[in-house]
């Protein structure tokens, strides 16, 4: 049920019984720059930290703790070259407790989103200077996870030099020092005003009065980029690689493939097919021929980006055995090309992620998820089932062959 | 097949303990498309010196046996049961812990068919000295992943230091030398010992009908021959209950960035029922959240002082024969951290009577966290610990946690925090 509650800005509410925490997210969306994922992340930060009205950390913990441990966080996130602030909420359903935790969570979120702790034109200094430095650290240590940085340093591989991609969507430290307590009162007002925006509500709710409370909010109409999220690259004609030596025990080797089929193109489905039989499901052929079969790694998986046309292939190994491993990875893709898979494990695939998708209804962030995507790209929900028994062996084996090799990244141990 | 009705939360659970001795528990969840199905032994890493089933003398197995069994149950002489449930459009997995193995599916289709594959390969042992070998290679693999994980090695330094003597101290997936030392024929005395039905329980949570589940379940088991039940006899017992072998202190470098440090606490109180266990364990989390939750002025004061950042974290963990609890956060402060997380537990009386007016507050979040906990089959089913806490499930949990009051939190804090119990790990990195 959809509601627009002024140009750019629509309400959508999911009326269901199913679970017993009601949930609220608000998506901000704006096309990436060069600059504005770092800005956006500390703003994110700096919203979820403090507001007017509950001037620390401690004062808004309370707040929420007050309301039977109502949860409210802001982070971001990206879809293609689509960057997002995004705004979760969930609290307990009213018939556990005695009060209306649905007006009191949207007068906090009105709080955090209308009455940030601004005062003459400046974000709180010492607030500011703490999320800044956490953030700094924040950033630091997601790369003490080795699997993490594979990943990412792999996608820097594989991106183009110039492209907006380059900056992951959390941002980065470089950034952080030209940013200012008044620089980011640009950055609030530009997402406040400015980006598109989606409320889905979700739960045990009263639709007129989810309505009536979220019109409230003071948004205003503005006009939203058309742009479509997807992210497009000309392909190098070289394989692009590198190898980096680190004190680690396992050697991460990751792999990057252009694959040209985006979100709901007529090939998606056969795209989501192809994924699941190449690493994208435990009956896969780099689970069971990289992993089981020839006992050389722990992990072999595969994972598709289809806001990017990208896929790619994670794996731990044994550093001698990289060149084994990579050629073993191309021979699995290969086989897939040449249709060398029976009809039965396609059905297992195909099975694996109808149930995947069908057990994805029962968790509420999920079905947000999804409505949230449809949503961004102006797609209506097709018959996901019904698409995905249509795949046949030779569609397969068509989207196998628009497969190509870009990018080769190790992390090694052992120089 | 008894059933208890939660008006409360508008749900049910089905009991029943099989002829054979396994315990059945269902809970169905209205609206749900899948179900989730656990079967879990009691039985962990930690149980590695025990008289075999039938035997006489106790053994003592090479370290990881539990978590490499739970891995080569899957595999068949002709099949893999993995492979089966993947037939069956299920998804299927499998894990170890300290005191418990776990294999469950989830399924939106042929719940029965799923149910079979379950019970059979779990029921069904076959270990030949080709599949034990190869294992070695994948698990090996698979500890090697974990040393490069510095949060990993942060929890494992801490448990090697509070526990300097017992088998927590090593990783629950063992040692690769260690795994090199098992053979066919350690797996199949463990499997009998531990896999009886009787050390056993099923849970099922989900889409499901109580009365047609239980009937399948029966059916299933009808139709196998057991060998007769025989308790198990472990010889676990702490090198020392008095706690007095702590190690106060250690560190390890590694190739990271930011540094790690990690403040242990080990309980030393001994329980005599599953009840008095989980109200104790329910005291200590309401107390840890009145001393360090993010509405606790210590938590602004270190946050402000940047001692701790978003990363801190605790926790505290009530397993078979042992309890502790943990506190974390990368810092560059980590003695500063460490000496304050020590000062405010050795202060606790003070900040519990500080704490009068916010008590109500932090019970309440706690009571909604675990109402939210009900939406999820995977955490109703994970988090139920048989006779740990005497069959409570969460619902249980839930009501208990009303009960508890601020004059618990006091008894708790006293018998709980000792100056020998506390313990500090750090992870520092390679250049600096």
């Amino acid at each position: 049920m959809d509601f627009n509650l002024a140009r750019g800005v629509d309400l959508h509410m999911i009326p269901t019984k199913q679970f017993k925490m009601n949930h609220v997210l608000i998506d901000f969306a704006t096309p990436q720059t060069p600059t504005n994922a770092t800005a956006r992340n500390l703003l994110a930060n700096l919203l979820e930290t403090s507001t007017h009205r509950y001037p620390t950390q401690t004062a808004l913990a309370r707040q929420l703790a007050s309301l039977y441990g109502a949860y409210v966080n802001l982070y971001v996130n990206r879809l293609g070259k689509m960057h997002t602030v995004r705004l979760r909420a969930s609290f307990v359903n009213n018939r556990f407790v005695s009060e209306d935790l649905f007006k009191k969570i949207s007068e906090l979120i009105n709080e955090i989103l209308f009455h940030p702790l601004i005062d003459d034109g400046e974000f709180d200094g010492p607030t500011f200077r703490i999320q800044s430095n956490n953030l700094k650290s924040a950033i630091k240590s997601l790369y003490d996870d080795k699997q993490f940085l594979a990943n990412q340093r792999l996608m820097s591989l594989y991106y183009r030099d110039d492209s907006v991609m380059q900056v992951p969507s959390f941002g980065q430290i470089n950034d952080l020092d030209s940013l200012t307590a008044k620089s980011l009162v640009s950055t609030y007002q530009s997402m406040i005003s400015q980006d598109k925006v989606d409320i889905f509500v979700l739960g045990d709710i009263d639709l007129q009065l989810v309505q009536d409370v979220f019109a409230q909010l003071p948004f205003k109409d503005r006009l939203v980029n058309s742009d479509s999220p997807l992210y497009h690259q000309l392909a190098y004609d070289q394989v692009q690689r590198k190898t980096e030596y680190q004190q680690v025990s396992q050697a991460k080797l990751n792999l990057a493939y252009s694959l040209p089929i985006y979100y709901h193109d007529q090939d998606y489905y056969a795209a989501l097919v192809f994924n699941g039989l190449f690493g994208g499901t435990p009956y896969s052929k780099l689970f069971t021929n990289v992993r089981e079969k020839a006992s050389l790694a722990y992990y072999a998986a595969s994972r598709m980006l289809p806001f990017n046309g990208v896929v790619s292939v994670q794996t731990g190994v044994q550093a001698s055995d990289q060149e084994k491993v990579q050629e073993l990875i191309q021979q699995q893709l290969i086989e897939i090309q040449q249709g060398n898979f029976s009809t039965e494990t396609l059905k297992e695939v195909q099975d694996s992620l109808i149930n995947q998708y069908r057990a994805g209804h029962d968790l509420a962030s999920n079905v947000l998820e999804q409505q949230l995507v449809a949503k961004l790209v102006n797609e209506s929900n097709n018959d996901f089932i019904a698409e995905i028994r249509k795949v046949t062996s030779a569609d397969v084996s068509r989207v196998a062959k628009l497969m190509k090799l870009q990018a080769v990244y190790l992390l090694s141990g052992e120089k | 097949m008894d059933k208890q009705v939660y008006q409360k939360f508008n749900q049910s659970i089905y009991r029943e303990k099989l002829a054979n001795g396994l315990k059945v528990q269902l809970l169905p969840m209205e609206g749900y498309h899948k179900t989730y199905a656990i079967m879990t032994a009691d039985f962990g890493s930690i149980d590695n010196h025990f008289i075999p089933y039938q035997q006489k003398d106790a053994i003592t197995v090479p370290d990881g046996v539990a978590h490499f069994l739970e891995h080569k149950m899957f595999e068949k002489e002709d099949h893999d049961a993995f492979d089966l449930f993947g037939k069956l459009g299920a998804d299927s997995n499998a894990f170890t812990s300290f005191t418990q193995t776990s294999y469950l599916f989830s399924t939106t289709s042929n719940l029965r068919e799923n149910l079979d594959v379950l019970l059979d390969f779990v029921q069904d042992p076959y270990f030949t000295a080709k599949t034990v070998k190869k294992e070695q290679g994948i698990i090996g693999q698979e500890i090697q992943m974990y040393e490069d994980d510095p949060s990993w090695r942060l929890y494992l330094g801490i448990l090697g230091n509070l526990y300097p003597k017992d088998p927590m101290r090593i990783d629950i997936a063992g040692t690769v030398e260690s795994i090199s030392h098992i053979t066919p024929e350690i797996l199949m005395d463990t499997y009998k010992t531990f896999y009886q039905p009787a050390n056993m329980n099923l849970f099922l949570v989900g889409r499901l009908d109580p009365d047609e589940t239980m009937m399948w379940i029966k059916q299933n088991q009808q139709q196998k021959v057991f060998a007769p039940a025989e308790k198990p006899q472990r010889l676990f017992k702490l090198n020392d209950p008095t706690a007095h072998d702590v190690i106060p202190f250690r560190s390890l470098t590694m190739d990271i960035v930011r540094p790690k440090v990690m403040v242990g606490l080990r309980g030393t109180k001994q329980f005599s029922d599953g009840k008095e266990r989980l109200h104790y364990k329910l005291a200590v989390d309401l107390l840890l959240d009145v001393l360090f939750d993010d509405t606790s002025d210590n938590y602004l004061r270190l946050y402000n002082n940047e001692t701790l950042d978003d990363t801190f974290s605790y926790n505290f963990e009530m397993q078979r024969g042992f309890h502790f609890a943990y506190f974390s956060s990368d810092t560059n402060q980590m003695e500063r951290f460490a000496d304050e997380v020590i000062e405010i537990l050795e202060s606790a009386d003070q900040q519990i009577e500080a704490a009068r007016t916010r008590f109500e507050g932090i019970k309440n979040a706690e009571l909604g966290r675990l109402i939210g906990l009900l939406d999820s089959p995977e955490s109703i089913a994970n988090r139920y610990a048989g006779d740990l806490f005497a069959g409570a499930n969460l619902m249980d949990e839930i009501q208990m946690l009303e009960t508890v009051t601020i004059e618990d939190l006091y008894q708790v804090a006293q018998e709980f925090i000792t100056p020998q119990g506390i313990s500090v790990y750090q992870v520092v990195p390679q250049h600096q």
